[in-house]
């Protein structure tokens, strides 16, 4: 037998900020005794991608961009074109 | 045991929420504001891609897949149920949750958005992606003459 207790404090968040709240799922700011989530999903085989990705182009305003670690026009520019031949 | 004699101050927490932005809530998405007791969500969707168009390559049918009719995973435990596993004890010190703000860009199909407290929540998603495609002709046999 396992006694669980739980003290809940204060809980105070300033801000959320969510992309998006995908089938079945769910955002609760309260209390629940029981959440059950299922989901199923079939896909044929082909379709999950086994390999390198071919990368999307840089979007319009990348240089503009701050904090973005991965936006660096050298390295995207080129491989993108190696890519596409 | 009365919940205050547990030091349970404050059986019931409310939700307190500054501003809520949301932009898109679509397909069977739920959002509410106040308490709610019982949620049972389903989704079911064929994701279907074709050669030819919808209107005259006919209906499709969730029957004609498991997927869809597939029982729960279920846990099988005589203990659990008699309530001999686990003994949960909450107590709350503040009467209130605090958000500031919330901005959702996009709430899908059969989700829940609340506010609020809840007590059982049972969502279910099953997605079948199939392709319709009709199968390359045989090749006709080699003849020796």
């Amino acid at each position: 037998m396992v006694y669980f207790k739980v003290v809940n404090h204060v809980l105070s968040v300033g801000h959320i900020e969510i992309l998006g709240v995908s089938s079945a799922s769910m955002l609760q700011i309260g209390d629940t005794d029981n959440v059950s989530l299922y989901s199923m999903f079939d896909t044929p085989p082909e379709s999950v991608i086994v390999g390198p990705m071919a990368p999307f182009p840089q979007p319009g305003s990348a240089s503009e961009m701050t904090g973005e670690s991965l936006v660096e026009t050298e390295v995207g520019d080129t491989t993108f074109e190696e890519i596409n031949g | 045991m009365d919940d205050a004699a547990q030091g349970n101050l404050y059986p019931i927490r409310t939700a307190n929420i500054g501003s809520v932005c949301i932009i898109s809530a679509a397909s069977s998405a739920v959002v509410q504001f106040g308490d709610r007791g019982e949620t049972n969500a389903r989704l079911r969707a064929l994701a279907l891609q074709r050669k030819e168009d919808h209107t005259t390559a006919g209906d499709v049918f969730f029957e004609s897949y498991t997927v869809f009719y597939r029982d729960m995973p279920k846990l099988i435990d005589p203990d659990y149920d008699s309530g001999q596993v686990l003994a949960l004890e909450r107590s709350n010190r503040s009467p209130h949750i605090n958000v500031g703000c919330i901005h959702i860009i996009a709430a899908g199909s059969s989700s829940s958005i609340l506010a609020g407290n809840g007590m059982n929540l049972t969502a279910d998603s099953r997605i079948k992606h199939i392709r319709q495609y009709p199968r390359p002709r045989p090749l006709p046999p080699i003849v020796s003459c």
